[in-house]
């Protein structure tokens, strides 16, 4: 393996290694819809696969919903399993003001956020004394109730009891948003366009079209409202008490605090999900949002990533597409075909968690950085270096003292230029910092050691 | 008169079932510290190697229950030696996850092997009353169960009292460490905890699913690991006699608050059983009969 090719900090080729895959990220983001509009479908030996508008917005409304029980787990360290929960509440709640009040669905979002996050909040409170396993075990008691819950005779008008409630509002594509124009261009760009996104899109395609474009804005908003805690002084708080708990409280964390609040955020993103999963389904039903989710929401998290917040969106395509192709595929030589017919994509996923929790840890975030690392490694500009200087110790180190400027490590924002006694060591600290980020120290940090952990 | 004894006949009945279930947990937590979260599907992957054993193979069905048993263990055996050995047992995160995998693999196994449909699991107990008045009837199933949970735990109370692998096992749990000190193979000894945990798991499977008001399909479990896992939480998570009354009491709980209050719905009796799980946990972290956890900052 040759060595990892060196790219400088802040030259033009960073510049194009880093907003280059961003820019094309955001294409296929955006022109996705226009692709599965027509249902493309691919054949594996006698079967044949789709990729359906539905499911992608199925799979973008519980990308949200990963990333809420990402925050909680893979950043807070509190083992939930409840958060189907919240999204059934955000389900419902939407379901039925839209349907017996008339909202319109993203008004209901102001009674689901506040609502969800006041619920998650008490039941944070509980999760200050009760910890790890136990705190696991309440929480799947939770996910578990919540079906009898909208069963509830007194509750049949409102929730439309066992059979489910369908949401009678469509959302419609608005006249100013030009939907069918980009799909005529989209397919009109010469050699692919055709072949990629057919003849356009029009009718009730361009109104599915537009619930994606809604629902992605909506996961856009999240993403950047979780990443903007993450990276803030209260996400150190929050990594910080996962890392170590006394040693956050030593240094000033108000855990309890914390620790609530986290827990209402990430009961207010599932709430979220599960307006979103309203509006990209049109039907709420109290099986949906049942222990089986919230194990899933758990395989989604793990796929994706422990402690990433982009792992979501993979964790989120996974939970909706593996069981959906895994009913399509109705022959595999050698298996029985009597076997294909069950539940094997929840074969597939339990599969997936145990494999992955093995072999990969981290998910496949960290697997691709890990990839990535082989290649391309980011240096910092000699010329420059100590000036723009942001060190998040917070992260590894679990809030410790940093005797630069008689600041705590959790000040980092606003850190001033660290002295330059010790150019070697911060050099380290900043290469390290700057290949993979805050984000990733999470990933490493407690999937690696076990299974290092061998016990005897 | 006959309503209360009805319904405490009924709550001693599901309680007795809830208990031994809670006992399989007890055991897996008092070896490794670990709450299996796979271990209601292996009671219900127990019960059906008892009934494909009993029907299928027409094997007398106590021996097939006996069987089954001895499968699931070694099941059990294979499941601690790969899937749970390697990851260190003080991390919690990873064994929980492996355990919510083995949940749905076990469950989609199941599903996929034996179907959906509800089955009759052949009865283990003989039909009809001991004793009746009016409406409450004591069944025989009821007696059977009650009289086989308290064999089980006098037998399993001997086991770890007075044998060589029950010293072991009690030397695991109270420390891993000093344990190994001493000569005590903590691998195998965690092994056997889960052997025996998945062993009792099934007798309970079998005994929950021998009710003639219930039936054999592979989503029983899911229900009833909540109600276990309250169980377990009530008694004091490491205390066998505590799972037995903490069963007991959460079966009695369950049929007299939704009996006899009346605005709240039949189906609510999970809820009552998390909403123990929470008390029991804010208020008093051992359980009735737990012994007290000492935490080391």
């Amino acid at each position: 393996m040759s060595q990892p090719r060196p790219i400088t900090e802040g030259s033009t080729a960073h510049r194009v290694y880093r907003y280059v895959p961003w820019a094309i990220f955001a294409f296929i983001a955006i022109t996705a819809p226009f692709w599965a509009a027509h249902t493309p479908a691919f054949s594996i030996g006698e079967s044949t696969l789709t990729f359906s508008l539905g499911n992608l917005n199925h799979a973008v409304a519980y990308m949200v919903g990963v990333l809420g029980l990402g925050i909680l787990v893979g950043y807070n360290g509190q083992i939930s399993l409840g958060n189907s929960f919240f999204m059934g509440v955000g389900g419902y709640v939407t379901a039925t003001l839209v349907t017996d009040d008339g909202w319109s669905f993203l008004a209901t979002l102001v009674v689901v956020l506040p609502v969800c996050f006041v619920i998650g909040m008490l039941i944070g409170l509980p999760a200050l004394r009760i910890k790890g396993l136990y705190l696991a075990l309440t929480t799947l008691g939770l996910a578990a109730v919540f079906p009898s819950i909208v069963r509830m005779e007194q509750l049949r008008d409102r929730t439309g009891g066992a059979n489910g409630k369908r949401i009678e509002s469509d959302l419609d594509a608005p006249g100013w948003v030009p939907i069918e124009p980009i799909g005529d261009f989209l397919s009109s760009i010469p050699l692919v366009g055709e072949w990629a996104y057919g003849e356009g899109v029009s009718g009730r395609e361009a109104d599915a079209v537009w619930v994606y474009l809604l629902l992605a804005a909506l996961t856009a908003a999240a993403f950047w409202v979780a990443r903007n805690l993450i990276y803030s002084r209260p996400g150190r708080s929050i990594i910080a008490i996962r890392d170590n708990e006394t040693g956050a409280a030593v240094n000033g964390v108000n855990v309890p605090m914390t620790k609530t609040l986290t827990f209402g955020f990430s009961a207010m993103l599932g709430g979220l999900s599960g307006t979103m999963y309203a509006m990209a389904i049109g039907f709420v039903a109290p099986d949906v949002f049942g222990i089986n989710l919230a194990i899933f929401l758990i395989v989604g998290l793990v796929v994706g990533g422990v402690g990433t917040l982009s792992g979501a969106i993979i964790g989120g395509i996974v939970i909706v597409f593996v069981p959906v192709w895994s009913a399509q595929i109705e022959s595999v030589p050698g298996v029985p075909e009597r076997f294909l017919r069950g539940p094997t994509g929840l074969f597939i996923l339990g599969v997936l968690l145990i494999v992955l929790t093995f072999f990969l840890p981290g998910g496949i975030v960290y697997g691709m950085r890990k990839i990535r690392a082989r290649f391309v490694q980011i240096v910092p500009d000699r010329q420059v270096a100590g000036d723009d200087v942001v060190v998040a110790t917070g992260d590894a180190t679990g809030g410790k003292m940093s005797r630069h400027g008689g600041k705590t490590a959790l000040d980092v924002d606003d850190d001033p230029t660290l002295p330059d006694d010790d150019p070697h060591e911060e050099q380290a600290k900043r290469i390290l910092d700057r290949d993979d980020g805050a984000e990733s120290a999470p990933v490493s940090a407690p999937a690696q050691q076990t299974n290092q952990g061998e016990t005897t | 008169m006959e309503l209360f004894l009805a319904r405490l006949f009924d709550g001693l009945s599901s309680g007795a079932t809830y208990a031994v279930i809670a006992v399989a947990l007890v055991l897996i937590y008092k070896a490794t510290t670990l709450i299996n979260f796979a271990q209601g599907e292996l009671a219900m992957l127990g019960s059906f190697f008892a009934y494909i054993l009993a029907i299928e193979q027409g094997i007398p069905l106590y021996l097939a229950i006996v069987l089954a048993m001895l499968l699931s263990a070694v099941l059990a055996a294979g499941i601690e030696r790969v899937l749970i050995r390697p990851f260190d047992p003080a991390d919690h995160l990873p064994l929980v996850i492996i355990t919510l995998g083995l949940f749905l693999v076990i469950n989609a196994v199941a599903g996929m092997i034996w179907g959906f449909d509800p089955r009759s699991f052949p009865r283990m107990f003989p039909e009809g009353d001991v004793w009746s008045m009016g409406i409450a009837r004591l069944r025989w199933y009821t007696v059977g169960t009650m009289a086989t949970v308290l064999v089980l735990l006098v037998l399993l109370t001997l086991l770890l009292k007075k044998t060589k692998i029950g010293l072991a096992f009690r030397a695991v749990s109270s420390n891993l460490e000093s344990s190994g000190l001493v000569g005590v193979r903590a691998g195998p000894t965690l092994q056997f905890g889960w052997m025996l945990a998945t062993a009792v798991g099934t007798l309970a499977g079998a005994l929950f699913v021998a009710d003639p008001f219930r039936q054999l399909d592979p989503t029983w479990a899911q229900r009833v690991l909540i109600f276990a896992a309250a169980a377990a939480v009530l008694g004091g998570l490491d205390s066998l006699w505590g799972a037995l009354a903490g069963g007991i009491i959460l079966g009695l709980v369950e049929s007299m608050v939704v009996g006899y209050v009346d605005w709240i719905p039949n189906q609510m009796g999970l809820a009552a059983a998390v909403v123990a799980i929470i008390i029991v946990l804010v208020i008093r972290p051992n359980g009735l009969f737990g012994s007290k956890a000492v935490e080391r900052v």
